[in-house]
């Protein structure tokens, strides 16, 4: 005799007293709001973390182009950026030329850019490097990412909210790995629902119901059951959610055909339909540009640039400027010197940017230095585990400590008490 | 259509997350978080408060080294391969791609160890069908990815031969390569033999040659790797993905190695030539080893090294029956491996006649890969089609074959599901349950309809044993038996499809 999911439900419920239901992540971050008043005006809940991911490793010099550094034209030979085309940001060093979108951001203050971001020991694998930063643990050991530590402690499945993360890619992002949390990736909107047979026997919200049931008979009885059925859980109810989102929503800017700037579109809609969504995270490739990285690299930052911009646009007209928060990063920048074949290979530091209307603009961290390197390398200044500690506690409210299992001292990228404008 | 109102599943599922959330808050044991846990997620430490989901101060990282593949399994009810008949189910679905139901009974028939034999010397076993089969059809195998996706599905569920296939499959995994970047050509489909031939050889020889592969040295870049311009791409991936391992190895060999592989290049993207006026002949130290080492003797020197045999024995064993396997396991391979000069017959041979490879450490701990989802539906439900529409359904559930991910190929085991991949693997239950059309044809009467007579039980049951082997669980049978009871009168033909669908889209059909 099967007990209905919903008697048991029912009967459990009862018994459990409300005080306890409260994660321990939100009860910190509701009092961090209330005490603090940190960061933008944006409530604690409608706040927002974008990643972006740069994958394959950005070459760092020739985004945030040292050109006043004559150690910069040495190493890099033709790969330099000419002196004349860079886009001023102090001194000693600009953007690179297909980074005047970012630019535009940066003129309006909603731009930091914080330089020699790494960490010790830097690995030269793709995998590992990108284990390293998604996981936030130099030995790339733990399983869940940064991100998925962050959800599994504030996404309780109780806030009823419809999305409390969405990656927007083939493969979900290690970053968001967790151990509880189930995050929604949508690879496209058009297929991101269950199809029905229209010569079926049974109705699609039949059909529905039955393989929810399948799915939530006896939770973990066998490996692998409480996944399948956490996942399926989260496909169903995100899918209506996303469709709903979609149809309603009107853009305020044209995203073009960029896969970045596309998913960055499905995030905007997510927010803006008020789906809860506290962690987006989207990727862009082809990084690793080993060899004719001149014919490549430009059209990858101008590319990224672009889409930011245009997501930041596009909340603007929204209202949502002041509610989102993104970071780009990528698994290591490129080796100093170039390579024999118009190309760079793996290397270590880089810049990341955060950008959006909460954030203070302007540069953190330190320049590395061209004329003190490792093996060609460079050392890096900041550790990415600051940046995550700083827009965990200050944006998003959360105890970096707990999340990053240790630490690290803040920037203070975010701004602090001010109402921000526009 | 129903009478009584249904609640809506959104509903249903709510209030159950609310519950686990609850549950769990007060300690009690629900194993939500267990599936987590069986793909390596470190135990949560006996320590945690209870009344706290979250451990503040132990976030992460406990007693356990919390390795990549370390899994903590689900307590699961002792569901060991008793009988001969589930062993014969499971090693065909392991160790090839399911069967239809007369296979079955063939094989059942034959016994185990007959089977095992069958599969793994298939040299003996005729395949012209297959090959007649392909031969009907033109396809532009060198033009056109689809082309040869479709080529290769269709080898892997009309094959008499499965564990070929499955070691062809298990090779694109390793040392794989993308069509993406290799482009058009003869490559793909000279290095998808490649693996049809020599996969079950030594090992040793098996590198040599792919190290003169046209894909792989397009793919790697060895082909541009010159003595004036070193490409470490190649040497890397050769000890990191596919022999050692990280650790085992350092920066400076590789270096040392790019070095010894200069001046292998091709002719015309695809053929292998050496030339020696880019090769550097002088001195390496390579693993402890100074020498004028060319590439093969660095493929020599990698294979004399312990980790390579417990490397390559641990992936076959991840690939077949679980992931991290027990060291004493692993042990007993690789010593097999060694012994027969690197050979891979025994080592698969072993494997498969293991007490593991049957035990409940194994049974359903393995996660259908999109490829093998797909072609164990057609294979058991004797499904025609000419699988175009299939290679695109195993792309969209996120595995296109000869355009891996990366270079690690794909990463398999829980990774294969995430929301956007379960919709898609729902969705392909659906495509096959409901084809009716000449290019995906499913009989449900021809193939199920003797069984349909014998009320729901008898039906679930034959899907179940066809489709999940000894994996049918009770629970998951009665609800089977009594959503199909409960049906609006229905043609036989429909109910015959619902059950279909409802089996392939079970949790326990995404898993073997």
């Amino acid at each position: 005799m099967l007990i209905s999911r919903r008697q048991f439900v029912k009967g459990s419920i009862a018994v459990v007293p409300a005080a306890t239901l409260m994660p321990t992540f939100l009860v910190r971050a509701v009092a961090a709001s209330v005490h603090e008043q940190q960061g933008s005006d944006a409530p604690m809940g409608n706040r927002v973390l974008v990643v972006v991911q740069m994958a394959g490793g950005n070459d760092g010099l020739n985004t945030i182009v040292p050109e006043d550094d004559a150690a910069y034209h040495d190493l890099r030979g033709e790969l330099a950026v000419a002196p004349g085309d860079v886009l001023p940001i102090d001194g000693g060093a600009g953007f690179h030329p297909s980074l005047a979108p970012l630019k535009e951001l940066w003129d309006e203050g909603a731009l930091a850019v914080v330089e020699g971001v790494g960490y010790p020991e830097p690995s030269f694998s793709h995998f590992e490097s990108m284990r390293i930063w998604q996981t936030a643990d130099r030995d790339g050991r733990t399983y869940e990412g940064w991100l998925g530590r962050y959800l599994d402690g504030v996404a309780g499945e109780q806030t009823g909210d419809a999305l409390h993360s969405l990656a927007v890619g083939s493969r979900m992002p290690r970053a968001l790995f967790a151990r509880e949390a189930s995050v929604p990736l949508v690879k496209s909107v058009d297929r991101y629902q269950l199809q029905a047979d229209p010569r079926g026997a049974l109705n699609q919200a039949a059909r529905t119901e039955a393989l929810l049931q399948l799915y939530g008979a006896s939770p973990g009885a066998v490996r692998f059951s409480a996944l399948l059925d956490n996942t399926l859980q989260s496909a169903v109810r995100s899918s209506e959610a996303v469709q709903q989102a979609h149809a309603a929503y009107v853009p305020a800017v044209d995203y073009g055909d960029s896969g970045l700037a596309q998913g960055l579109r499905v995030l905007a809609e997510a927010i803006d339909a008020g789906l809860g969504v506290r962690v987006g995270h989207v990727k862009i490739g082809g990084f690793d540009t080993h060899a004719a990285q001149a014919s490549e690299h430009p059209g990858l930052l101008a590319e990224t640039a672009g889409a930011i911009r245009l997501f930041y646009r596009d909340l603007q007209a929204h209202g949502h400027a002041q509610d989102v928060v993104v970071v780009t990063w990528s698994e290591f920048g490129r080796r100093a010197v170039a390579n024999a074949s118009g190309g760079t290979d793996h290397g270590s530091a880089g810049p990341m940017f955060v950008a959006g209307g909460p954030v203070a603009g302007g540069l953190y961290g330190e320049r590395p230095s061209l004329t003190d390197l490792v093996k060609d390398n460079l050392r890096f200044t900041t550790d990415f585990r600051q940046v995550y500690a700083s827009v965990l506690e200050d944006w998003l409210g959360a105890p970096a400590d707990v999340v990053l299992g240790g630490r690290y001292e803040r920037l203070p990228l975010i701004k602090r008490g001010a109402l921000a404008g526009g | 259509m129903s009478s009584h109102p249904q609640p809506h599943p959104l509903a249903l599922a709510m209030s159950r997350r609310q519950f686990l959330a609850k549950a769990a808050a007060l300690g009690v044991t629900v194993t939500a978080a267990s599936a987590y846990l069986a793909v390596g997620a470190p135990t949560v430490s006996a320590g945690a408060p209870a009344g706290g989901r979250y451990p503040p101060a132990t976030p992460f990282r406990t007693g356990r080294p919390a390795g990549e593949a370390a899994p903590k399994d689900a307590p699961a009810a002792p569901r060991a391969l008793a009988s001969e008949d589930d062993r014969v189910a499971h090693l065909l679905w392991r160790a090839g791609f399911g069967a239809s139901a007369a296979e079955l009974a063939r094989f059942r028939g034959m016994g185990l160890q007959a089977t095992i034999d069958h599969l793994v010397d298939f040299e003996g076993v005729d395949d012209s069908a297959l090959e007649a089969r392909l031969a009907e059809q033109e396809f532009d195998l060198e033009g056109r990815v689809n082309h040869i996706q479709r080529w290769q599905l269709q080898r892997m569920a009309y094959t008499e031969r499965p564990l070929q296939e499955k070691m062809t499959l298990f090779w694109h995994g390793i040392l794989t390569s993308s069509r993406k970047k290799t482009g058009a050509g003869p490559q793909t489909l000279q290095q998808n033999e490649l693996f049809r031939s020599q996969g079950m050889g030594r090992y040793t020889d098996l590198l040599k040659a792919v190290s003169r592969d046209p894909a792989m040295m397009v793919y790697l870049d060895s082909r541009s790797n010159r003595k004036a311009a070193p490409n470490e791409n190649y040497s890397r991936e050769l000890m990191e993905l596919f022999t050692l391992g990280i650790g085992h190895f350092s920066e400076e060999d590789v270096r040392e190695s790019a070095r010894a592989f200069t001046g292998w290049q091709l002719r015309r993207k695809r053929e292998f030539r050496f030339n020696k006026r880019h090769h550097d002949f002088g001195e390496k130290t390579f693993l402890g080893q100074t020498g004028a080492f060319d590439g093969d003797d660095v493929v020599d020197i990698i294979m004399a090294q312990p980790a390579a045999a417990d490397y390559i024995c641990r992936r076959l064993w991840r690939f077949f029956a679980y992931d991290d396997p027990e060291p004493a396991v692993v042990a007993r391979l690789s010593a097999i491996f060694r012994a027969h000069d690197t050979e891979i017959r025994p080592v698969v041979r072993a494997m498969l006649e293991s007490d593991e490879f049957y035990s409940d450490r194994a049974v359903g701990a393995h996660v259908k890969s999109p490829v093998e989802l797909a072609v164990g539906a057609v294979r058991a439900l004797e499904v025609s089609t000419n699988f175009a529409a299939i290679a695109r359904m195993t792309d969209k559930m996120g595995q296109a074959l000869f355009v891996p991910p990366n270079v690690a190929g794909w990463p398999g085991g829980a990774a294969w599901i995430n929301s956007s991949a379960l919709l898609q693997r729902i969705n392909f239950a659906n495509a096959i349950a409901g084809a009716r059309s000449n290019q995906l044809r499913f009989d449900p009467v021809g193939v199920l309809g003797g069984h349909a007579a014998g009320g729901s039980g008898a039906l679930v049951d034959f899907l179940g044993d066809l489709l999940l082997g000894a994996r049918l669980r009770p629970e998951q049978r009665a609800i089977l038996a009594a959503r199909l009871d409960g049906l609006p009168a229905a043609s036989n033909n429909a109910r015959l499809r619902s059950a279909a669908y409802l089996v392939l889209a079970s949790p326990d059909f995404q898993l073997v």
